[in-house]
């Protein structure tokens, strides 16, 4: 059952922090529902007690994808439909346009927000590996106060953000030094057009003259919230691109993960598959590309 | 908390005084008596519930009535005008698309809204229009071929 609530529609970001900074009730943002709605009929503990929902929809400056001289700034309630139909996103950030086109089913792409995605911190958030690799920054504001954070920082433990209930999120930015960069995103879930990901990865990097001059990797729903495996990166750069340093960081990306995420019941089954479909996305995005 | 809420339903400007946090669904089956939206899941994963919203299809189970202020919204009884079916309809029943049925208010309008965007779709942009609607007794193929066959006939005539 969804509560009885009080629904705001406010117009600009200054009304919604108007309406976040008044402490008298219990408000919450609601962009594209996808997770909201559901978590009602779970009562979820994070949506209980609200008293005041306060809709993001159709604020003007905080749904648009906008080149600048130095990054790429994508509103905080940009849909991963508007995304996926970004020419610029396609060409000049392929790994979030394909993690984008994956998500869920066209009627939650339509809704669903970059934003509300990576809010509810969910280990098997598509957009988070995909924004890590491209060393995504997230703007966080408060009727006091302006910050600009690292998405990685900004995301503390599954399910948990630093994101306080009187501020709202009102862009991405991805630096344009990486729009040059090639790369892929993984998924391997459940069911095709619904799955929930379960092993989610993303490679970003590029290969000069046979050498790896920049390499980033991503993790999503494998690890208990989405990192960055910086020891393995500084580990590939430099070093001559060929099938057996490919191999070599799939299984020290295995390992890896067999650290942070201690043993689980679903590692067994889930390690070598990791494992080969690193080893093959490395393959398809570097070699063969290097190869032509 | 009640509110006015004025929104725009298949051509026909509306005005209720509803509760806000009332889904989107049940006011249209409740408030307006338009039944062929159908309930399955409530969380967004069967598209039993797919309604066009301003131009995209959207799962009207996942939306408050609260956030549709000044909307236009089409439902499945939208598409027949002036007692004729439109052609998706037709094809659904031509080409053997509906057992049942309850999925296919569903996806007569995730067809449609792809119709409104691409006159000229091919299979796998059918496909993917309609992926997240679940049918559980028809199989995908008769729908696939239903939708694509009313835009050879959309384009022909
Ligand atoms: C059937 C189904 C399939 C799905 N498949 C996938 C999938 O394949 N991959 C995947 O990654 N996800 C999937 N999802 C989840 C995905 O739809 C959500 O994570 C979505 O992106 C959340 O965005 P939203 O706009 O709907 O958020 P909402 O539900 O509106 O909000 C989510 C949270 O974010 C907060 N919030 C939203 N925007 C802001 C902002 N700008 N500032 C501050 N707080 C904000 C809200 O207060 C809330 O806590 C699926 C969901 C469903 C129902
Ligand atoms: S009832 Fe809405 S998607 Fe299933
Ligand atoms: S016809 Fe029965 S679910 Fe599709």
């Amino acid at each position: 059952m969804i509560p009885e609530m009080i629904i705001k529609n406010p117009s600009s970001v200054e009304e919604v922090l108007q309406i976040l900074s008044n402490h008298r009730t219990k408000n919450k943002i609601i962009a594209g529902g996808t997770d909201i709605i559901p978590g009602f009929h779970i009562n979820s503990p994070r949506f209980t007690g609200i008293d005041v929902l306060v809709d993001i929809n159709g604020i003007k400056e905080i749904s648009q994808i906008i080149e600048l001289d130095s990054y790429f700034s994508i509103g905080s309630s940009v849909t991963f439909s508007h995304l996926q139909a970004s020419s610029l996103v396609r060409e000049k950030l392929p790994v979030l346009y394909e993690a984008a086109s994956g998500i869920g089913n066209k009627q939650i792409r339509n809704r669903a927000t970059i934003a509300g995605n990576f809010i509810n911190n969910a280990p098997c958030a598509d957009s988070v590996p995909a924004l890590l690799v491209y060393d995504a920054q997230v703007v966080v504001k408060s009727i006091e106060n302006e910050s600009i954070v690292s998405l990685q920082d900004f995301l503390e433990f599954p399910y948990k953000t630093i994101l306080k209930n009187d501020e709202i999120i009102t862009e991405i930015r991805i630096p344009k030094k990486n729009a040059h960069l090639l790369g892929s995103f993984y998924k391997l879930g459940r069911r095709r057009a619904v799955a929930i990901s379960r092993i989610s990865l993303a490679v970003l990097g590029s290969v000069e003259n046979g050498i790896f001059t920049d390499f980033r990797l991503a993790s999503g729903a494998i690890t208990p919230i989405g990192m960055r495996f910086k020891e393995i990166e500084s580990f590939i750069l430099g070093k001559g691109i060929d099938r057996d340093l490919l191999k070599e960081v799939a299984v020290k990306t295995g390992s890896k993960i067999l650290e942070v995420t201690g043993l689980r019941w679903s590692t067994p089954h889930k390690l070598p598959v990791l494992q080969k479909t690193l080893y093959q996305l490395l393959v398809n995005n570097f070699l063969e590309n290097d190869e032509k | 908390m009640k509110s006015d809420i004025e929104l725009n339903i298949n051509g026909t400007a509306k005005k209720i005084f509803v509760e806000q946090s009332k889904r989107l669904l049940d006011v249209l089956r409740e408030n307006f008596l338009l039944t062929g939206t159908k309930e399955g899941c409530s969380i967004g994963e069967c598209g039993a519930c797919t309604v066009v919203l301003d131009g995209e299809a959207v799962n009207s189970c996942l939306i408050l009535i609260g956030q549709c202020g000044g909307s236009e919204i089409i439902t499945i009884e939208g598409l027949e005008k002036d007692g004729k079916l439109h052609e998706l309809q037709k094809q659904f029943i031509d080409k053997g698309a509906i057992q049942c049925g309850f999925c296919t208010p569903g996806m007569a309008m995730s067809a449609y809204a792809l119709l409104l965007k691409n006159n000229n779709p091919g299979i796998e942009e059918i496909k993917e229009a309609i992926e997240g609607n679940l049918c559980r007794c028809t199989g995908y193929k008769p729908i696939i071929d239903a939708v694509h066959s009313a835009v050879k006939e959309l384009n022909d005539s």
